[in-house]
């Protein structure tokens, strides 16, 4: 049977078939050249400028601004651990723990620059000695201070014998935040060298340890528990 | 739903999902074989829906980039495919509103051979795709996602941002005049 138009009627699919045949067209279609390559400048490009909407370069960026403040948490938290100790522990004022070497009571109102090594708090420079800026970084490095702290940490242990197992606890607590911090701190340096902020906090961390290590100096020497 | 048989184990889920989670981290390698399992069919996807292949190719090109920029607003338990295809609609509707490639225009039988299809694929199918590209464009719009793809109506009238009703019309629409494109017996 033929239709008006000169078509077989019985070739005719129906709708169901019709139906059945779009379903079964191929879904993937090979574009006619690889769009790789341009894609790929893109990205690139998102990635060089960092800019706003290249996300997983915004997320290269964002780690180490998460280690910042999980840093800098910890920082406040060892801080605020040490100005208790320090409270609990020191007289007034500084005390004197060796060449250039001083630690302070806590207060965040005693500008840290005046004593010595330990004395930075901006980051941009220390007094050693007094007078001299040096970069903040060099503190870590300064032989004085190195000398001092790893004698103090090796007495550390004959010294926590002396204080209560509670001073004891809190001292270990203390210690352990800060050097956590020191690591995730060390660590967001070797992925971006010139941070001033991480700097800056690397220096504080180091500062609350020798905060933490006199405090327990001169608790053990005065016989008293922090 | 095509997406399912994408991802329909979950060997493929967790290797898909792996993918992603590189590329979110700026592993450009990782997004790179995202593109390669998925480029062929967010290009099908613009082609049938701008009906020009150099059009389709800017939509795709710039669906892959918008993805890569939106990672992390991904949820891993969607597909990546279904994904990939409600951001390259939006590129194309995009486009669509910018410039005048969509305008209501048929295509002669001229234009459709010299346009780059590349099915490998019996002449019924030929034809079809050519009748699917003559349609009005909300027809064929709502026809690829739903008829095609295999959408739902209720997905694909959000990708189009049309109402549920209004997607149905259409697909009613489309085949009706596809069917009579095609000189199919409807009923």
């Amino acid at each position: 049977m033929t239709s008006t138009d000169g078509t077989d009627d019985t070739k005719r699919p129906s709708a169901g078939r019709l139906i059945r045949s779009l379903g079964e067209l191929p879904l993937d279609v090979a574009p006619p050249r690889d769009l790789w390559p341009a894609i790929s400048a893109q990205v690139a490009a998102d990635k060089a400028q960092g800019g706003a909407g290249a996300l997983p370069a915004g997320r290269s960026r964002y780690l180490p601004t998460r280690v910042q403040w999980a840093a800098l948490a910890a920082v406040v938290f060892a801080l605020a651990v040490g100005m208790w100790l320090g409270r609990s522990v020191l007289p007034g004022k500084g005390v004197q723990t060796g060449p250039g070497i001083v630690a302070q009571s806590g207060d965040p109102a005693v500008a840290p620059g005046a004593n010595g090594p330990v004395g930075t708090n901006n980051g941009t420079g220390v007094q050693p000695g007094g007078g001299q800026a040096v970069p903040a970084a060099a503190f870590v490095t300064d032989p004085r201070y190195l000398k001092e702290r790893k004698e103090m940490i090796a007495a550390l242990e004959a010294q926590l014998d002396t204080l209560p197992p509670e001073s004891q606890q809190k001292v270990a607590t203390s210690l352990k935040t800060i050097r956590e911090s020191m690591k995730d701190i060390e660590a967001a340096m070797g992925r971006d060298p010139a941070n001033a902020l991480l700097q800056e906090l690397l220096v504080n961390t180091y500062q609350d340890e020798m905060r933490v290590l006199t405090a327990v100096h001169e608790a053990s020497g005065a016989g008293r528990g922090i | 739903m095509m997406m399912a048989s994408a991802s329909s184990t979950g060997e493929e889920i967790g290797w898909e999902a792996a993918l992603i989670q590189r590329a979110r981290r700026g592993d450009s390698h990782a997004f790179e074989r995202l593109y390669r399992e998925y480029s062929g069919r967010v290009y099908g996807l613009c082609l049938r829906m701008t009906r020009d292949a150099a059009a389709a190719e800017d939509c795709a090109q710039e669906a892959f980039i918008n993805a890569w920029r939106a990672l992390d607003r991904f949820e891993t338990r969607s597909a990546f495919g279904t994904w990939i295809h409600r951001i390259a609609v939006n590129v194309v509707l995009g486009k669509r509103r910018r410039v005048s490639y969509g305008t209501e225009t048929t295509l002669d039988s001229e234009v459709l051979e010299a346009s780059e299809w590349s099915f490998d694929t019996p002449v019924e199918e030929e034809e079809i795709e050519a009748a699917i590209a003559k349609l009005p464009e909300g027809a064929r719009d709502v026809l690829v996602l739903s008829g095609i793809y295999g959408y739902s109506h209720i997905e694909t009238a959000q990708m189009l941002g049309l109402a549920e009703g209004t997607c149905k019309a259409q697909l009613h629409r489309a085949r009706k005049l596809l069917a009579e494109r095609l000189n199919v017996e409807m009923g």
